[in-house]
């Protein structure tokens, strides 16, 4: 730590002894080119909201909360043929301020017993983690977290009671069908 | 009874003096009584004059008085107030009877004028006893040689009170129908002065008018000077009865209650007289009948009231407590004196507010009539500010004159040009009342709240600002008329400030602002913008309803490209001029794109000569093109720059071969001279005059084009089905069907079922037997329009255009209202500014949203609950 520090300091105590008036400079950029950051983040943000709500997938839509466009409410409703048809999920969406180098947070709002879900809400999805890519969006994070519904991956569960029932389809819709809540606005 | 002390002397004295005292006593007493009761008969006087003295010299001064005054009382209340009331209890239940109308004029007259006749003369009677007894205290004080100041005070003190105990003899006897038979009596008193004075009004009008022809304008003023003989004189005998009555009345202490009745009579027949002249006609001003009417009846009366009743009026001032509650009493009126006095001057005032008052009132509740027909009814408006500069009772205008608006005028049944000629006349109208805007700004605001609700305001604003002298003479072009009226005014006044002074006339415009400044009015609201704005700009007001001027520009914009492209002359004078005053108004930035339109007209023009010059020369075809009618002569292209025009609807289909031929080689020609541009032909716009000779006649039409192209298949081929012709024309079956019915209705296409049930048969009447068979008659047709009638135009309405641009935020409504249940307006309309801010981004107003809004609710699309709106499941 130490070393580290006063390898930290050595530079600036050589830019003030030579170069005083080059020293503000020096610290400048570094905010600024986080408002510029920021600024590209919001624009991406809302050329996603706007490919979203072109696009009108089934199932699927998103909207940033009243006055901050990190902070997204999403919906997702079960496909058919799935033991989730008819029910209709709540999730929110948080944006890191480094978007979209960092995958989003995303949690359900809505309980939904799943083998993947825990009970906070907490999903366990590759993309979301380790396989993100700044290639993904708002909408394709959507449309896997709609498909994972249907299809889990029972073999790294977060919660195995779902994962153990997850093969008696029959009574995994019991199940849901007890469990779910619509949410209410 | 109080024994005064006995003077100090010796015994026999006092006995002879008691002696002398009873016998005195007993003597008065008879004497009071015979002489009260003896009717008219004064010979007890003496006696009564010398015990009283006998008795006075005992010191039983106040004794004789104290007596001698209830005595009186009694008397009175006996022979005067009873049998004064017994008079009138036939009319105990007068209201009823007046309400059944039993009550004769004459009767009620002569019945109070006897009663009071006898009670005066009752009154009179006693006031002669009563000045015996002053006499005899006066001699008994000039015996002793006492002041005369002390008799004078003592005779007024006597008569106040006996005038005090009549009074409340009467008023505590007072029988409930007395106010109101004396109101009768007024009432019916002052009708007939009316009436007469009318007549008076009329035939002097005759006669002078035979010896002065401009007399009629001052008649009303010089009435009061100058009067026709047997009319004063008539005047003078009805007021002498009133007179006596009123002298009557008020020597029995009825004052105050006169002055009531006569002068409720007097407000009831102002009243009456003022709705008479006012009725429900604006056309003229009744101002200065009413004020002259005030001159010739009341205050005639009133002078000569006053001036008979002035000389027996002074003993009213000791009976100070029966004061007129009113404000101003006759008292104080001197007789003979020409100048009218104090009295005459308020009754004046008075008079003349009840009728600004009562005026205006009337007024007020016919506003929304007046202003319907404002320009004729100019004088009733006058009217109206003189009597409100009076009153100062705006702010009752604006709320009677709102709720009839909101009664009467903002209903769905009112067309929108209705409620926006109204709106332009309430502007008018108000400014002569109100110059600072600030009352038409209350008015203003409801009307323009519910237009911002209407889907045709912003057309029917733009087609009254440009039509009018432009545009269609016959048509609905009134409003436009004093629209574009008021803009031409607007221009020639800037004209004016910018011409008439030069250099200097921005310091005299601010000097005459200065002069002529004015404070706000009270109820000026402080919120509501500074002066500036609130002066008053019909445009402005008129735009203020939109909102913005760009829509209103748009849609200006719209309309002025249909008109262009349904030219065929290239005749665009009015245009031009309207879009240099729309200049003037809305900066030259906005009008840019309706520049270059007009521009593009200009130019095309010029094209077109120049196209049309030089082409025949090089084109081979011409010749043959000749033959079949079609030369160049007979084209005329409009070159539009589409960039600067609103979106041009497209509809494709074939042109007759020749006409093609004819349009290719223009659009060469086009390209030859405008090199590198080319012309791109919008087929279906533009006007095509036709004439078609059938074997018997021959007939006009200025049709669309499609139309022509229709018609011009028939002239090889009679007969076409449905099918085939729409595949000749490149156009849908739907499309040829809905267009050829215009033929039909012409009656030169008749139509038939064919072999397949959903192909129709088409062929051409040629002879006018078969025409008459089918309806049609006249020969000539005048279509300006026909794709009109169809409702279809070929420029994209700026509703099409605003709801094209909504749909995409239907997308963004749907998202937020997916996620978060249920959002009210505010919030919907918030949250699209905040997050819909790509291309395009969002810029409506609320009450577009909220439009918008409705009409999905319409479509089922969403449900409001609650001013919430939510997604329907």
């Amino acid at each position: 730590m130490a070393a580290v520090n006063s390898y930290a300091e050595t530079p600036q105590e050589r830019y003030q002894g030579n170069t005083p008036a080059a020293a503000p400079p020096s610290k400048q950029p570094l905010p600024a080119a986080k408002s510029v950051d920021t600024q590209s983040v919001l624009k991406r943000l809302q050329s996603e909201l706007m490919s979203l709500m072109m696009s009108g997938d089934p199932g699927i839509s998103a909207f940033p909360e009243e006055d901050n466009i990190f902070c997204w409410k999403g919906t997702i409703t079960g496909s058919k043929d799935t033991v989730f048809e008819g029910t209709e999920y709540k999730l929110s969406l948080s944006f890191p301020n480094d978007y979209p180098f960092k995958p989003p947070k995303v949690k359900f709002e809505t309980a939904c017993f799943h083998p993947n879900v825990d009970i906070y809400g907490n999903i366990c999805l590759d993309i979301l983690q380790d396989k993100w890519s700044s290639a993904y969006d708002v909408r394709t994070i959507l449309l896997s977290i709609q498909s994972l519904l249907g299809e889990p991956n029972t073999s790294s569960p977060l919660n195995t009671q779902a994962a153990q029932l997850w093969s008696n389809q029959e009574e995994y819709r019991k199940m849901v069908e007890k469990l779910y809540k619509p949410p209410t606005a | 009874m109080a024994e005064p002390a006995p003077a100090p002397a010796e015994a026999d004295l006092r006995d002879a003096a008691v002696d002398e005292i009873v016998r005195g006593h007993a003597g008065f007493c008879s004497a009071t009584d015979s002489l009260l009761s003896g009717s008219g008969d004064l010979s007890a006087g003496a006696d009564l004059i010398a015990h009283a003295c006998s008795l006075c010299k005992h010191g039983l001064l106040s004794f004789v008085r104290d007596h001698f005054l209830r005595a009186l009382e009694e008397s009175f209340e006996r022979n005067g107030s009873l049998k004064f009331w017994q008079h009138f209890e036939p009319y105990s239940e007068f209201s009823l009877l007046e309400s059944k109308s039993l009550i004769h004029d004459d009767e009620v007259q002569r019945v109070l004028c006897n009663a009071l006749e006898e009670i005066s003369s009752e009154k009179h009677y006693q006031e002669k006893c009563l000045s015996i007894l002053v006499h005899a205290l006066q001699s008994f004080e000039g015996d002793s040689s006492q002041g005369k100041h002390d008799a004078e005070a003592d005779r007024i003190f006597l008569f106040s009170k006996y005038q005090l105990a009549v009074s409340s003899i009467l008023m505590a006897s007072l029988p409930q129908c007395f106010p109101e038979i004396l109101h009768w009596y007024f009432k019916r008193r002052l009708e007939e002065i009316s009436t007469m004075m009318d007549d008076g009004i009329d035939s002097p009008d005759k006669d002078d008018m035979d010896l002065d022809d401009k007399s009629m304008c001052i008649k009303a003023g010089e009435m009061d000077i100058d009067e026709g003989y047997h009319q004063g004189k008539f005047l003078d005998e009805v007021v002498k009865n009133i007179g006596k009555v009123v002298r009557d009345l008020r020597g029995l202490g009825f004052t105050s209650m006169t002055e009531d009745a006569y002068a409720s009579a007097i407000f009831l027949l102002l009243k009456a007289k003022v709705h008479n002249l006012a009725g429900d006609d604006f056309r003229s001003s009744i101002l200065g009948a009413v004020k002259g009417w005030i001159q010739a009846v009341p205050l005639r009366f009133f002078k000569a009231l006053l001036s008979y009743l002035g000389d027996s009026y002074d003993y009213d001032s000791p009976s100070s407590g029966l004061k007129s509650p009113l404000a101003s009493r006759p008292s104080s009126c001197y007789p003979g004196i020409d100048a009218p006095s104090e009295g005459l001057v308020r009754w004046q005032l008075r008079l003349e507010y009840f009728a600004y008052e009562t005026l205006q009132d009337l007024r007020i509740a016919k506003l929304f009539e007046i202003i319907v027909d404002y320009p004729d009814s100019a004088p009733a408006i006058e009217d109206l500010k003189q009597c409100l500069e009076y009153t100062g009772q705006h702010s009752k205008l604006v709320k009677s004159f709102i709720s009839a608006l909101q009664y009467r005028l903002l209903t769905a049944g009112a067309s929108t040009n209705d409620i926006l000629h109204q709106y332009v006349s309430t502007i008018k109208a108000l400014r002569t009342i109100d110059p600072a805007g600030v009352f038409l700004e209350a008015v203003g605001e409801p009307i323009r709240e519910y237009l911002r609700g209407r889907k045709d305001t912003i057309k029917c604003i733009v087609t009254m600002l440009t039509d009018g002298s432009g545009g269609s003479p016959d048509g609905t072009g009134n409003a436009g008329d004093s629209l574009l009226e008021e803009l031409n005014r607007d221009e020639e006044s800037q004209e004016n400030s910018v011409f008439e002074d030069g250099f200097n006339s921005d310091d005299k415009q601010a000097w005459e602002n200065a002069a002529s400044w004015e404070p706000d009015p009270v109820e000026a609201d402080p919120l509501k913008g500074s002066r500036n704005q609130r002066k008053v700009d019909i445009l402005g007001m008129i735009v203020g309803i939109i909102g913005s001027k760009d829509q209103l520009v748009n849609e200006y914009r719209v309309m002025l490209a249909e008109k262009l492209l349904n030219k065929s002359d290239y005749d665009i004078d009015s245009e031009i001029r309207t879009l240099e005053l729309l200049k003037i108004h809305f900066g030259e930035s906005s009008m840019l794109k309706c520049e270059i339109m007009l521009n593009d007209l200009i130019d095309s023009k010029r094209t077109n000569g120049n196209i049309k010059a030089t082409i025949n020369k090089n084109s081979q075809t011409s010749a043959d093109l000749e033959d079949n009618g079609f030369s160049l002569d007979n084209l005329d292209s409009t070159i539009i720059s589409s960039n600067f025009w609103p979106p041009i609807q497209e509809e494709t289909f074939n042109l007759p071969e020749p006409v093609d031929q004819l349009l290719s080689d223009y659009a060469r020609r086009y390209n030859e001279i405008k090199t590198p541009r080319k012309l791109l032909w919008k087929k279906n716009i533009g006007t095509v005059k036709l004439e078609l000779q059938f074997e018997d006649r021959e007939m006009q039409f200025t049709v669309a084009p499609l139309h022509a192209a229709i018609i011009m298949q028939f002239q090889d081929q009679k007969s076409w089905t449905s099918k085939n012709l729409a595949i000749a024309m490149g156009v849908p079956v739907d499309v040829l069907n809905r267009r050829i019915s215009f033929w039909i209705s012409k009656g030169i296409i008749t139509e038939s079922v064919g072999s397949d049930s959903d192909d129709r048969i088409f062929s051409l009447l040629e002879s006018r037997a078969d025409t008459s068979r089918n309806g049609g008659n006249t020969e000539c047709f005048e279509e300006p329009l026909a794709g009109d009638e169809e409702g279809e135009n070929s420029v994209a309405s700026s509703e099409d255009q605003l709801r094209k641009e909504m749909t995409v935020y239907e997308k963004y409504i749907v998202g937020m209202l997916t996620n978060f249940g249920s959002m009210a307006l505010d919030r919907i309309h918030n949250t699209l500014k905040m997050f819909c801010v790509a291309d395009p981004p969002y810029d409506k107003s609320l009450q577009q949203l909220q439009s918008f809004l409705s009409s999905l609710v319409v479509e089922e699309k969403l449900e409001l609950r609650d001013g919430m709106f939510c997604l329907k499941k």
